[in-house]
């Protein structure tokens, strides 16, 4: 994928923009009062701005063309014009972290629609901030319900297994982008099985060369996934009926033996590995300071393309303990809704553009996150995932790969080129095993929050004993 | 009357600017610091702070970090900045702007660039992450300890140095005893431009794979956490610290300098 040349489109883009919003800004005395007005407030470079290539374009089958002329933002205005007959502006910005947008919006910035990950849009529901979408949004019927009429049956069930105060997270959300935690690789020093395990964070093999994310969260995941190794390995556990609320409750335990237990790992972690990397990880994996690093699954297949285009070859493996199953969700908030029936209108028709499956297509070619959309109303998405995962015809080698699960079939296989299971294919649509293994990381109570907090500053800060020892 | 008049409206902008982005957030800081989280007055988290190892330590390792960097500054500035100044070198002011430049580059570029160069030199940055953090903010603050000790020294009148010399004293003892207490006003806000920057900078140290927390990645955290308390009460810290070492180079330059007063630009 072309994500470089994109981004420098995307500085042309943003300098167009700039040029255009003083235009607009000078002549905006004339815009009608009828407008709405849509703050949206979204993760940054975390959808399509358009003004592709035209050897972008994509073939995906005999009909569709996926093209993106212009940004998803003005695609949806002029939608919204023509589905609705009323004008929408929208007033698109970025954040950087799910704690900035919370400060943010805590500090009095009002936004209609906000993209945050599960255990942030929890929070705020704790706190009475999120506004539930309508029946409407839910009524199969309606064609313009992009959202409810493509979303993976998969996926909404494990929103709706996400309860917080008695509110279940499908009601207040929708899912824009999932994918899983795990480990970016170079083959050539890391072996696949090394790499599917956390404690490759602890070996001492590669001192100083693998990397973990600067993020209290992914860290804690990826201890405690270590912290109760021994049980998660356990063929009487994996096996056992309860084997995941077992598993929830154990990746969620935020008891003062367990943080104690995850802070010892993480303290030798911080011995052994390179750096905690805030955004460095991505281009040391390329350049090669590092033979491996911790990773989401979406900036994993940013990282191997970015690889592929330098001649390395890069993997990617969601440990076999447990993974992190992640959701980035679209949600209404209270504060800028407000009430007001067209705007409310104006947010699920945003919702539902988004999961639009050509909008979810042009989303994943530039992102390179998995959209939540199964697009099973047309089956575009599969006819996306044939085009740039698939198999040649002659190509021997290739292996059927099975994503039923997110389509809700039994078997829906694939055939792919071998190399494509540990590598994008199998980074953006984990197999039903990983899946099987993997824990949506809930939002902490106040106490296990602070508790974490204080653990992650114990293992960051510089240790006195040290100097003794 | 009228001119003075006109003078206190001159004054209002700054004013204005002075109680809002001074006086207020450091009410706000205070206010912060000295409660807990329902509002009560409280000291705990002071206590809390010194009470913690690992907060202590942090405190130590920063303040160790910031001594090492600015030692290194004012024994690589000093020299650099005599030469400048008082050789009456052709070159002088275009060697001045080649050590000042750098403070035109955004600090996270000229450090990425001294990454590369550190990296083929040492190859895996990691191993070293304490040096190249130090040698990462030498480099970096470097130009904020040139600049005012070169400014001292290029005012420094000469008679007094001939005078020295005339009654008799070596060229050691004569920068003992004049050069050096003249220019001490250029070293103190030379140190105090580097001291606590060098204590708080905490991108260098992510820049270099250094992951130990210092003071400023310790405020961050708190805040990138909601609590805003500890990590006012670290800002206090710091704010004390700074009064301190303002406090004691007031007294060297008191002591030290009272004719040159005017040429020292803090």
């Amino acid at each position: 994928m072309n994500v470089l040349k994109n981004k420098m489109k995307k500085l042309i883009f943003a300098a167009l923009g700039l040029t255009l919003a003083v235009g607009v800004l000078t002549g905006c005395e004339s815009e009608e009062d009828d407008v709405i007005v849509l703050r949206v407030s979204n993760w940054e470079e975390y959808m399509d701005e358009g003004d592709w290539d035209e050897e972008e374009a994509m073939d995906i089958n005999d009909e569709v063309t996926i093209y993106g002329e212009q940004s998803l933002v003005e695609d949806y205005e002029e939608w919204f014009y023509e589905t609705y007959g009323k004008r929408v502006r929208v007033e698109y910005s970025t954040f950087g972290t799910n704690e900035e947008l919370y400060n943010q919006i805590t500090l009095g910035d009002v936004y209609d629609v906000v993209c945050p990950s599960e255990y942030m849009i929890m929070k705020m529901m704790t706190e009475d901030m999120v506004l539930p979408f309508s029946d409407d949004f839910y009524d199969m019927d309606n064609e313009n319900n992009y959202y409810v009429r493509n979303v993976s049956p998969y996926i909404q069930d494990r929103l709706s297994n996400l309860e917080i105060e008695g509110n279940t997270l499908d009601k207040y959300a929708s899912c824009y982008m999932w994918g899983t935690l795990g480990i970016v690789y170079n083959p050539e020093y890391v072996s696949e099985e090394e790499a599917s395990h956390w404690n490759l964070l602890l070996n001492q093999d590669y001192y100083r060369q693998v990397t973990i994310k600067d993020s209290v969260r992914d860290a804690y995941f990826a201890g405690s996934a270590m912290y109760y190794y021994d049980t998660l390995m356990d063929e009487d556990f994996i096996n056992s009926e309860d084997y995941f609320e077992q598993l929830d409750s154990m990746i969620n335990a935020t008891d003062a033996d367990t943080v104690n237990g995850v802070e010892e790992i993480l303290s030798q972690a911080q011995k052994n590995v390179y750096s905690f990397e805030t955004d460095a990880g991505k281009a040391d994996m390329v350049t090669g300071k590092v033979v491996a690093n911790q990773q989401w699954s979406g900036d994993a297949v940013y990282t191997l393309d970015q690889a592929e285009e330098d001649g390395l070859i890069l993997c990617y493996s969601a440990p076999v303990e447990a993974t992190n199953l992640w959701f980035d969700g679209w949600c209404m908030l209270k504060s800028g809704i407000d009430g007001d029936a067209d705007k409310q209108l104006a947010a699920e028709a945003f919702v539902n553009y988004m999961a639009k499956p050509e909008s979810a297509i042009r989303n994943m070619y530039y992102i390179g996150y998995t959209s939540s959309i199964a697009g099973v109303t047309d089956g575009l998405i599969l006819d996306y995932i044939e085009y740039t995962f698939g198999a040649e015809e002659d190509d021997e080698e290739a292996v059927a790969y099975d994503i039923g699960y997110f389509f809700g079939e039994d078997e829906l296989l694939v055939m792919t080129p071998e190399d494509q299971v540990n590598r994008q294919f199998g980074a953006q649509y984990p197999t039903i095993d990983i899946v099987n293994r993997s824990v949506v990381m809930a939002y902490f109570n106040k106490e296990g929050n602070e508790r974490i907090n204080r653990m992650w500053t114990n293992v960051r800060c510089f240790d006195l004993d040290s100097l003794f020892n | 009357m009228k001119y003075s008049f006109s003078r206190k409206q001159l004054a209002i902008p700054y004013a204005i600017f002075l109680v809002l982005f001074v006086i207020l957030p450091l009410v706000v800081v205070l206010f912060y610091g000295f409660t807990d989280g329902d509002g009560n007055i409280s000291f705990h988290n002071f206590i809390a702070f010194f009470q913690s190892k690992k907060t202590v330590g942090t405190l130590l390792y920063s303040l160790v970090i910031a001594v090492i960097t600015t030692v290194i500054c004012l024994l690589l500035a000093y020299p650099t900045a005599y030469i400048l100044a008082k050789f009456k070198v052709k070159t002088g002011p275009a060697m001045l702007m080649l050590f000042v430049m750098p403070m035109w580059i955004n600090f996270t570029l000229r450090i990425t660039a001294l990454k590369e160069i550190l990296d083929l030199l040492e190859g895996n940055l990691a191993m070293h992450s304490y040096a190249n953090t130090i040698i990462c903010m030498v480099y970096d603050f470097l130009p904020f300890m040139i600049l005012p000790i070169y400014n001292t020294i290029a005012k420094l009148d000469n008679s007094y140095i001939e005078a020295a010399e005339d009654l008799g004293a070596s060229k050691a003892y004569v920068f003992m005893r004049v050069i050096l207490p003249l220019t001490l006003p250029g070293i103190v806000s030379g140190v105090t431009m580097v001291f606590l920057p060098s204590m708080t900078n905490y991108v260098v140290l992510d820049m270099v794979y250094n992951s130990t927390y210092i003071m400023g990645s310790l405020i961050g955290s708190y805040f990138s956490s909601y609590d805003w308390h500890n990590g006012s009460v670290i800002s206090i810290i710091l704010l004390i610290i700074i009064g301190i070492i303002t406090a004691i180079s007031a007294r060297f330059t008191e002591t030290g300098s009272r004719g040159s007063k005017r040429s020292a630009i803090n």
